[in-house]
């Protein structure tokens, strides 16, 4: 290095230049499948097989993807599956966060005998494979009549909604100061309303965080609508899939299309709530 | 008390033997108070002073319903209050953590108070607090951006806001830095004198409650170890622990025999040191743990019984000095404080002696005083 360095400037050396180099070529690495899905979502059909970056790029696959014609072509109902995949997991969120705050409040506030033992069993649902419960579930649900209905859906995706609402919200409470409740319990109020009017507003931020990646992590799911769904409750992962189809009959550019779709509403919330999410993902350990 | 301006109604406060024990299945159960018993008067200000884990904030959340009592009677004045729930007992309690609502700014949380039981005159009666505390400039902020030595203020101001019966503060000093703390203690025994509350203050800082309290319990491990007056507490320890736990620089304690004469009785320790002790009822002969303070740590005359120590160091504080002393066959080093211009150098022997009635003796078994 030959020229002088401003002071405080950074300096690079040939080992930082490295460094940001590995960064960038990891960057181009893990982007590029999402680039070429959407590539291949612009292209059309007789396009979808040709891997020239030259073509003339249409639109109409997210139009042909969410309307009947879509349907008409594949059989696929996507814009149904996307409704479905709205209510099944607004639905296991709501459920979550109605039995989970008070819950997590629980948790959060008091020692019991094998609390931390009720806390591992909330959090292995996270880690048990899914498949493990599936066929049973399967079975179960074709008996009582709740299979491909929202209501099963819902009840079977507490599974993976329940633990992160309970995880993360208890961490939450953890953090606040418990005399802020005993103080209101001083002023007159009742351990009910303390809980509703001094812990609860504090906590927020946290509910909204839960709720945002538990929601992330329903509509991503796809072996309990896979295995538990057939076309009424079916969900976008679902749905996806099923515009491959089968036997040459497979439509890449809709398929990539309809993915980009889906892929949409839980890149905006993870955009919106990025900030509590690094807090939530680490089931709050790091401190706000 | 006739100096109560405000707090008319400042309530006597009864502890009747009361416990708390702890029960967790598969264990022992903890007892973490051990039958207190305490009398306060109306308007006194209690401070209940111990080591972490003595039970002095347990017992402060028994007397506020924050925490249930195993057995034993709370009385605030002539009413019994151990099964009522917090709200109903009319007492103030300023928290170690403050206690205040982020959200709300400082007149929002001292109306919050008053809120739940739907007072009448609420805003009204909150700036009237803010006048007399000196924080009006302060209603409009949000606690985040107070300093702790203003939080301490608002938190006092939340507790007597609803103008309690008694008011109950933990560790009001302990998250101030040494100049606010100083500042604050003031205010606060101002403040308690002119709104005459009866008042307990849980403090695990000797000097917090010394300089604060008419009355002070030392407690260690779930029982009172003595009750009386800070004078009483520091001129006459009933125990070791009391004796060892109250005064700065700490007490020195060493082994020593007491020996009977017909003037008085002197202890021997070490291998020739003496000093003479008031204690009458010590024996002939008994063995003992000498307590003596830095502070009563003198140089000695001529004709006196001495400890004859070796002077391992000396610090100039200006106001004061300290000698830190090793006495020939006396395990451990004393400290000895001594008045401004008597300059000990290392090295040095020199003789030191205190007044009798200032060579505390103890049961070296039970630690009880022996006098």
């Amino acid at each position: 290095m030959a020229r002088e360095m401003m002071p405080g400037r950074r300096r690079f050396t040939a080992g930082s230049v490295g460094a940001d180099l590995l960064i960038l070529l990891w960057f181009v690495f893990s982007l590029f499948p999402i680039v070429w899905m959407v590539l291949l979502a612009l292209k059309t059909r007789s396009q979808q097989t040709s891997t020239y970056f030259a073509f003339s790029p249409t639109l109409e696959n997210f139009g042909t993807v969410m309307s009947r014609r879509g349907e008409d072509l594949t059989s696929v109902n996507f814009s149904g599956a996307l409704l479905s995949s709205v209510l099944n997991c607004g639905g296991a969120v709501l459920v979550s966060l109605l039995i989970g705050i008070p819950a997590a409040y629980a948790a959060g506030r008091w020692k019991y005998r094998g609390s931390e033992d009720l806390m591992f069993q909330m959090l292995s649902f996270r880690f048990a494979p899914e498949l493990m419960v599936v066929v049973p579930l399967f079975v179960i649900y074709n008996q009582t009549g709740l299979f491909d209905t929202t209501y099963g859906m819902i009840w079977v995706l507490q599974l993976v909604t329940m633990p992160l609402v309970v995880w993360i919200l208890r961490s939450y409470f953890q953090d606040l100061s418990p005399e802020l409740e005993q103080a209101a319990l001083l002023d007159g109020y009742t351990r009910r309303r303390a809980f509703v009017m001094v812990a609860l507003p504090l906590v927020r931020p946290g509910i909204a965080a839960a709720a945002l990646l538990a929601f992330i992590f329903a509509w991503n799911n796809y072996v309990f609508p896979l295995i538990l769904t057939d076309s009424e409750a079916t969900t976008v992962t679902v749905a996806v899939t099923k515009f491959l189809g089968g036997g040459g009959q497979a439509y890449y550019n809709l398929t990539a299309a309809a993915a980009l779709i889906g892929a949409l509403p839980p890149l905006v919330l993870a955009l919106t709530i990025q900030r509590y999410l690094v807090r939530g993902l680490s089931f709050g350990a790091v401190k706000a | 008390m006739t100096t109560a301006v405000t707090a008319t109604d400042a309530a006597p406060l009864t502890l009747t033997d009361v416990r708390k024990t702890y029960l967790a299945r598969g264990r022992e159960p903890f007892e973490a108070v051990k039958g207190m018993s305490m009398d306060i008067r109306p308007g006194e200000l209690i401070a209940l002073l111990g080591p972490s884990g003595c039970g002095k904030t347990t017992t402060l959340r028994m007397i506020a319903g924050l925490e249930t009592v195993t057995s034993g009677a709370i009385a605030i004045g002539d009413r019994q209050v151990q099964d009522l729930p917090p709200g109903k007992r009319d007492i103030g309690v300023g928290f170690e953590s403050y206690a205040l609502y982020p959200p709300l700014n400082v007149r929002e949380n001292l109306a919050y108070g008053l809120k739940a039981r739907r007072v009448r005159g609420a805003a009204r009666q909150v700036d009237q607090l803010a006048a007399r505390l000196e924080m009006s400039d302060l209603l409009d902020q949000r606690p985040a951006s107070l300093s702790s030595g203003q939080k301490q203020r608002v938190a006092l101001a939340r507790a007597l806001i609803r103008n309690p019966r008694v008011l109950l503060l933990d560790e009001p000093l302990s998250h101030l830095d040494a100049a606010q703390r100083q500042r604050v203690r003031r205010e606060l025994k101002v403040l308690q004198r002119e709104f005459g509350y009866t008042t307990i203050v849980v403090t695990h800082d000797q000097l917090e409650a010394l300089s604060l309290a008419d009355r002070m319990a030392v407690m260690n491990a779930g029982v009172i170890e003595q009750f009386g007056t800070p004078d009483e507490i520091y001129d006459d320890p009933a125990n070791m622990f009391v004796a060892d736990f109250v005064g700065e620089p700490k007490i020195n304690l060493f082994e020593g025999t007491a020996v009977r004469r017909s003037g008085g009785t002197v202890v021997r320790a070490g291998r020739d040191g003496r000093l003479a002790a008031y204690a009458p009822a010590a024996t002939d002969g008994q063995a003992v743990t000498v307590g003596l303070r830095p502070q009563d740590a003198r140089p000695a005359h001529d004709d006196e019984p001495a400890l004859a120590a070796r002077v391992v160091v000396y610090e100039d504080f200006m106001e004061f000095g300290l000698a830190t002393l090793e006495v020939p066959g006396v395990d451990g080093r004393i400290v000895a404080q001594l008045p401004h211009g008597v300059r000990w150098r290392r090295g040095e022997t020199r003789r030191i002696a205190a007044r009798p009635d200032r060579v505390y003796l103890f049961d070296t078994e039970t630690g009880t005083r022996i006098r």
